[in-house]
C-alpha cells in the first residue's frame, strides 16, 4: 500500500485569480440579492386590535406555528446532541492515542544518545535547543 | 522515500486554512456573542453592543461566501483541485482506521493504522493525503458552511425572510434553526484544533496545514530498513503533559456546555416550556461557554503561531540555499547550532 502525491504544481496564478474573482462577485451578489428582498406589506402586520384578527403582536403570541420550522429545529438539536457525542468520543479517542504516542517518545529526563531526530528530520534532536 | 510527511498542503491552500480560519472564528465570536447573549455578554459589549456584534457577523458572513466560492471555483477550474477530488471520496480503509484506533486507544493494537496517522515518519509512503479524521472535517465543514450560508443569507434581510415564513415569530425560529445548526461546526473544530494542537510529536502546532508543501524538502534516503515509524527517536516537549491535560478537559468542558447551552436556550421567543433559570445550572453554563469560547481564542493563537512558524521556516530555508551555495563555490561551510 503506498500512496503518492499528486504529481501536480500546486495551482496557477490564473486559477487563483479567477477564483478569487468569482468568489468575490458571487458573494457581493448574493448579498445584494438578499438584501433586494422586499415584504408584501399588505399581508405584514395588518393593524387589526386581536389576537385572532391577526393585530400587531399577536404573532409573537401565537409563537412559531409553522410545523416544517418545529421539524426542522427537531431535527437540528437532534443532530447537535448526536453530533456532540460524536465529537466528545473523538477527543477522548485521541486524547488516549495521544497519551499512548507520548509514552513512546524520549523524555526531556532521559540521558541523550546521539542519535535523536527532531520533528523536522534534523539530526541534532537531543543535544540542542 | 519521504520521511517528512508533513507539508501536504500547497501554498494557495495554506492561505485559504488561515483566512477561513480567521473569518470563521469571527462568524462563531459574533454569532455565539448573539445566541448564548446572557452567557457572553461581555462579548457582546466588547463588539459593539447588539448592532456591532451583527455588523461584524455580516461583514465576516459577506467575506465567508467570497472565500467558499473561491474555493469551489478553484476546484473545478484547475488540474489540482480537480485530481484532488478523489482524496477527499470516503473509502473502506477509513472505516477500518475508525475502528483500528479504537482498538489502539483500548491498547489491543500497536499502532494507528496509515488512514489515521498525523505522525507517519519513516512510513510516510502509507498515509493517504487525508486522514479519515481530515476526510470527515472536510464533509462536515462543507455541508455546515453551505447550509449556514444559505441560511444566514435568508437571514440577512428580516423583512424579506418574513416573506416566507409569515410571521416575525417564525422569522426568529429561522434564526435559532441558524445558530443551533453552527453548534456542530463551533464542536468540531474545538475538537479540530486539539486533534492539531495536540500531537505530542507535533505540540504545540501541526504546521502542516501552514507550511506549503513546495517548503518541504523530501528525502530520499537509502536507508529503507527502519522499522515503524521512528516516534521514538522524537523528544516529547517537557510541558506537553500538563498543557495537553489542561487543554483536553478545557475542550471537553467547551463542547459539552456548548451542547448543554443549545438544548437550554432553545431560543424562541415565545418558549414552548418555561424555563426556569438563575440557578447554579446558569452559573455553570456561564463558565463553561466562556471556556468554549477560550479554546476557540487558543485556536486563532495557534493558526497565528503556524503563520509565524512558515515565516521563521521560509527564511531558514533561504539562509540554508545560501550557505549551500557557498560551500558549492568552494567558501567555508557554516554550522548551524
Amino acid at each position: 500500500m503506498s500512496y503518492e502525491t499528486p504529481d501536480v504544481d500546486g495551482y496557477s496564478p490564473i486559477s487563483v485569480l479567477v477564483s478569487a474573482v468569482v468568489g468575490v462577485a458571487v458573494a457581493l451578489l448574493s448579498v445584494w440579492w438578499a438584501s433586494g428582498f422586499g415584504p408584501f406589506y399588505e399581508t405584514l402586520f395588518r393593524v387589526s386590535p386581536t389576537v385572532e384578527g391577526g393585530g400587531v403582536g399577536s404573532d409573537w403570541v401565537a409563537g412559531n406555528t409553522i410545523p416544517s420550522l418545529d421539524f426542522l429545529i427537531a431535527l437540528v438539536h437532534a443532530a447537535d446532541v448526536i453530533m456532540g457525542v460524536f465529537i466528545l468520543f473523538m477527543v477522548f479517542l485521541h486524547w488516549a492515542s495521544f497519551r499512548r504516542i507520548a509514552a513512546r517518545m524520549r523524555h526531556p529526563d532521559e540521558s541523550e544518545s546521539g542519535d535523536a531526530v527532531m520533528a523536522d528530520g534534523s539530526g541534532s534532536g537531543g543535544e540542542t535547543e | 522515500m519521504t520521511n517528512l510527511d508533513h507539508g501536504k498542503f500547497t501554498r494557495v491552500t495554506t492561505l485559504f486554512h488561515s483566512l477561513l480560519a480567521l473569518d470563521v472564528f469571527l462568524l462563531f465570536f459574533t454569532g455565539y456573542a448573539i445566541m448564548f447573549n446572557s452567557e457572553l455578554w461581555w462579548m457582546v459589549t466588547l463588539m459593539g453592543g447588539a448592532t456591532g456584534v451583527t455588523a461584524l457577523h455580516r461583514a465576516a458572513g459577506l467575506g465567508l461566501i467570497a472565500l467558499i466560492v473561491f474555493w469551489m471555483v478553484l476546484m473545478v477550474i484547475s488540474p489540482t483541485g480537480r485530481s484532488n477530488f478523489g482524496e477527499i471520496l470516503p473509502r473502506k480503509a477509513d472505516v477500518d482506521a475508525f475502528l483500528q484506533d479504537v482498538q489502539f486507544m483500548l491498547g489491543r493494537t500497536d499502532e494507528r493504522h496509515p488512514h489515521a496517522r498525523q505522525f507517519a515518519g519513516y512510513e510516510a509512503d502509507e498515509v493517504p493525503l487525508l486522514s479519515y479524521v481530515g476526510k470527515g472535517v472536510v464533509f462536515i465543514f462543507a455541508i455546515e458552511l453551505l447550509l449556514l450560508t444559505i441560511s444566514g443569507l435568508l437571514i440577512w434581510s428580516k423583512t424579506g425572510l418574513m416573506q416566507y415564513f409569515a410571521t416575525r415569530t417564525a422569522a426568529m425560529a429561522f434564526v435559532i434553526f441558524h445558530g443551533l445548526l453552527g453548534v456542530i461546526m463551533v464542536m468540531g473544530v474545538m475538537f479540530h484544533i486539539f486533534e492539531h494542537g495536540m500531537h505530542p510529536a507535533f505540540y504545540p502546532v501541526e504546521t502542516k496545514a501552514f507550511i506549503p508543501r513546495s517548503m518541504i524538502p523530501e528525502s530520499h534516503d537509502e536507508d529503507d530498513d527502519h522499522e515503524g515509524t521512528g516516534i521514538e527517536a522524537l523528544e516529547l516537549a517537557p510541558s506537553w503533559h500538563s498543557v495537553s491535560t489542561i487543554f483536553g478537559s478545557l475542550v471537553v468542558v467547551g463542547i459539552v456546555s456548548v451542547l448543554m447551552g443549545s438544548i437550554v436556550r432553545e431560543g424562541y421567543p415565545v418558549p414552548r416550556e418555561l424555563v426556569v433559570s438563575g440557578d447554579v445550572t446558569n452559573l455553570l453554563l456561564t463558565i463553561g461557554i466562556n471556556i468554549g469560547m477560550f479554546v476557540l481564542f487558543v485556536g486563532i493563537v495557534l493558526s497565528m503561531y503556524g503563520n509565524v512558524m512558515r515565516v521563521r521556516w521560509e527564511k531558514e530555508m533561504q539562509q540554508r540555499q545560501r550557505e549551500g551555495e557557498t560551500v558549492a563555490d568552494g567558501g567555508e561551510p557554516q554550522s548551524d547550532d
